[in-house]
């Protein structure tokens, strides 16, 4: 553990962080404020009685992909859970998210620049660094909890959840900063730490999503889970709270005790010796390389999480145990059909986050622009086809390796229980691939962002998260056809329950074509770095 | 046989930055030619030109008479480069990233002198490149390059970074290749190095061209510092010498190449007891061109 001299000079790093994150930090939080508010203010409004709210409810908790995506909506009379629910479970990532980011911001990304070396040779403890960014996000995240508790109790929501709803944020913000701060001891990169925590919270999500619509006890494995087990707006469990605080405050000192046993720039991890040559023939080759280890994990996760949504299926949760909700299932055509179109609603989900693959090479490509090796690359090879084609192959071979991966994980986890894993495979698996010319239509996009505007590397996030927003608020809000058309994940029918449809399938596969020889054709005479 | 590079009047903006602004560079075949510049002059922007990464806006630029954007590929076969700030892959060993650098040039890393210069170098293959300080970075960029056995090779202050003794390595590396008959296009801020190895350099500023000869020739365009004994006395007013003080016989002056020998004649008068007359040091060449 730190002594009291390890954290010399956290205050005056404190002050030069704050002053660094003076954009990052109020543009993000007044994003979550402006969500809570346009939520909470609107909701009333939309459902005027308590029916109607009721109803609204029911048709949230009774569709197993909302409930799978949003959580559920725990107090069906009360308007504070239908208006923050999709807050409680979805954008609470975004809390967690805040704190990861300032955390890896400023200790490993430091590290990695060596900045922290220049800062750690002044009087500045080896703990500051660390301690400085967590007492930051800690403040963040109580911050955004008031806030957000503040403008509910303003819109006139109950003021016990209103608080209760605040307090889980803020819970979140916490334990996200903690687990930032765990991982950037572990890895001895900001990237693999970054990884690292977005992978725990995409288990966490994962096992959230699991509990919600099947076994409850999943769902208090996961930090993201407490959020409706808190019962917000129903007699809130306080107690629930003291769950974040408890594994934020282990985290932090884990990440302490880490800190104090590695040497600045490396993780708990040494770096193994490698091959004394070897080397890489082409530039596909060099690319494959290079987004090897973490297409392997992405494969794990789509195998993972296919075979978790695929085995919780036949185990619908009470949710779905109301004679109403029976009804509307058996309208469906009974219960292997449901199960099916369970299973479908979440593939559609899953094709969309596994698309993020694909934009993730891409952004990769263009930090390998950014940092200068794709001009020795273009020095040896000259070809800007190679370099080309590499990138854009490997974006789309990985998404189809993902959706079949997928497709086999919920089919074997989904076959084991119900009508053999054969004949689950040749459902699923199909179903999976019938996603790959969307997904591939998303790749295009990053691709065509990467070779217009390569320092944009947002541009392929931006675009993929607007889909998905189109896909899930498109239908609540009654957009216009064309305008929730733009996301080319909905334009895919519901697989295995709806026939697959060619004219679809081409239209995007010809899209995917024209999106990618547009990119090619500016990338051929752009200027590179 | 055109030169191996042939630059004439290229410009390139970013915005309303002129990078390059009619920029002349001549490469002989065979010969290391230094090019020099203070920072941000445009010597990358030359270079990165030369590669093809780049799009002129207008003006020539001929590798081995090719046009460098057109027919990169071609052109890329027959040189190598080696970047100021070298980065390389920080999760592939330097060995790796060396093997790559070559079999993308269609080399097989076996049949070449990799082992060799890594000895020579002192560099450990095995070891992640995240690991490797700046210099490392350097040597795996320099041996891939000296490895490659190629007609041209661009090194964009490939020295930066290295130790003494891995410059002296470099020194000798760069003469074996010289002595084969590679173009070496060399970028420095070192005057020392270029004074040693290069036979002409070009001078640029602000994306212009100022100086270009041989060294000896700039030197001809110079004053020479003349230093001298004498029991007598000299005329004052010397044509072409400036700076002329005398203490107690102690003669030193600054002379144009024009005034040479009407000083001669004149120290020769006044009864001269020791001479020594230095030619401008490159250094010197380098601060009058970038002032002017």
């Amino acid at each position: 553990m730190p002594t009291a001299t390890d954290a010399n000079g956290t205050a005056g790093l404190l002050r030069l962080n704050l002053r660094r994150d003076r954009v990052l930090l109020p543009v993000w939080i007044w994003l979550l404020m402006a969500m809570v508010a346009a939520s909470a203010f609107a909701t009333e409004g939309l459902y005027l009685d308590a029916a109607d709210r009721v109803a609204a409810a029911r048709l949230i908790n009774s569709s197993p992909a909302l409930v799978a995506l949003y959580g559920p909506i725990v107090s069906e009379q009360s308007i504070g859970d239908l208006a923050m629910g999709k807050l409680t479970v979805m954008y609470a990532v975004a809390v967690m998210g805040l704190g990861l980011v300032v955390v890896r911001r400023h200790t490993r990304v430091e590290e990695e620049s060596g900045r922290a070396e220049l800062v750690g040779a002044t009087v500045v403890g080896r703990a500051a660094p660390l301690r400085a960014a967590l007492v930051e996000a800690g403040v963040a995240a109580v911050v955004i909890g008031t806030l957000a508790a503040a403008i509910d109790v303003a819109a006139g929501l109950d003021p016990a959840g209103s608080v209760a709803f605040g307090a889980s944020w803020t819970g979140a913000g916490l334990v996200g900063a903690a687990t930032g701060a765990v991982c950037a001891q572990l890895a001895a990169s900001a990237r693999t730490a970054g990884g690292l925590a977005l992978a725990t919270f995409a288990v966490w999500y994962g096992l959230r999503a699991a509990g919600d619509i099947g076994p409850d006890a999943l769902g208090w494995l996961s930090p993201l889970g407490w959020g409706t087990r808190l019962h917000a707006w129903d007699g809130p469990r306080w107690w629930v709270l003291g769950l974040y605080l408890g594994l934020a405050v282990v985290l932090v000192v884990a990440a302490h005790v880490l800190r104090g046993r590695r040497d600045l720039g490396n993780g708990m991890l040494a770096e193994r010796a490698g091959p004394a040559g070897g080397g890489f023939g082409s530039v596909a080759a060099l690319v494959w390389r290079l987004n090897r280890l973490a297409t392997g994990w992405w494969v794990v996760a789509a195998l993972l999480s296919g075979a978790l949504f695929g085995s919780v299926a036949p185990h619908l949760g009470s949710l779905f145990d109301s004679p109403a909700a029976r009804a509307a299932l058996e309208a469906l055509g009974g219960r292997g059909r449901v199960e099916e179109t369970m299973l479908a609603a979440l593939l559609a989900i899953m094709a969309a986050m596994l698309s993020a693959y694909a934009v993730q090479v891409t952004v990769s490509g263009a930090h390998e622009e950014a940092d200068e090796r794709t001009a020795e690359v273009l020095a040896a090879t000259g070809s800007r086809v190679r370099v080309f084609t590499a990138q854009a192959g490997i974006a789309m071979a990985g998404t189809l390796l993902l959706a079949t991966a997928y497709g086999v994980g919920s089919a074997v986890g989904y076959g084991s229980q119900v009508g053999g894993v054969p004949h689950a495979l040749g459902r699923l698996v199909p179903a999976a691939l019938a996603h790959v010319p969307a997904m591939w239509v998303m790749a295009a996009v990053a691709l065509l962002a990467w070779a217009w505007w390569p320092r944009a590397t947002w541009a392929g996030w931006a675009a993929l998260v607007s889909f998905v927003t189109l896909g899930e608020v498109g239908e609540l809000l009654e957009l216009p056809g064309w305008v929730v058309g733009i996301s080319p994940f909905q334009h895919v029918p519901a697989v295995p329950v709806q026939a697959v449809g060619v004219g679809v399938e081409l239209a995007l596969l010809g899209t995917t074509a024209l999106l990618l020889a547009a990119g090619w054709w500016r990338y051929r005479v752009r200027d590179i770095g | 046989m055109s030169n191996p590079i042939e630059v004439h009047g290229l410009v390139k903006t970013f915005g309303s930055t002129r990078a390059l602004d009619g920029l002349d560079l001549v490469v002989g075949a065979g010969e290391v030619h230094g090019f020099l510049g203070p920072n941000g002059s445009g010597k990358s922007t030359t270079i990165r030109a030369l590669l093809g990464l780049l799009r002129t806006d207008s003006g020539t630029a001929t590798v081995h008479g090719l046009d460098p954007w057109a027919d990169s590929v071609q052109i890329h076969r027959r040189l190598a480069y080696v970047p100021g700030d070298v980065s390389i892959w920080p999760n592939l060993t330097g060995g790796e990233a060396i093997d790559t650098l070559l079999r993308m040039r269609g080399l097989e890393p076996d049949r070449t002198d990799r082992d060799a210069l890594l000895e020579r170098f002192d560099l450990d293959p095995t070891k992640k490149a995240r690991t490797y300080s700046k210099g490392n970075r350097q040597k795996v960029a320099l041996v891939a390059a000296f490895a490659s056995q190629v007609e041209l090779l661009v090194l964009d202050e490939p020295t930066s970074g290295l130790d003494p003794l891995m410059e002296r390595v470099f020194n000798e590396c760069l003469h074996e290749h010289k002595a084969q008959g590679t173009t070496v296009l060399l970028s420095s801020h070192i005057l020392s190095e270029v004074e040693r190895l290069a036979d002409r350099v070009t001078i640029i500023r602000q994306g212009r061209t100022v100086e270009t000869g041989t060294l000896a020739a700039l030197r001809h365009l110079r004053r020479n510092h003349v230093r001298a004994q004498v029991t007598g006395t000299l005329p004052a007013d010397l044509p072409g010498v400036h700076d002329l003080e005398v203490v107690d016989g102690a003669v030193t002056c600054a002379v144009d190449p024009d005034g040479l020998p009407g000083l001669l004649r004149a120290l020769d008068d006044a009864g001269v007891e020791s001479l020594t007359c230095t030619p401008p040091s490159l250094e010197e060449l380098f601060l009058d061109a970038y002032r002017n």
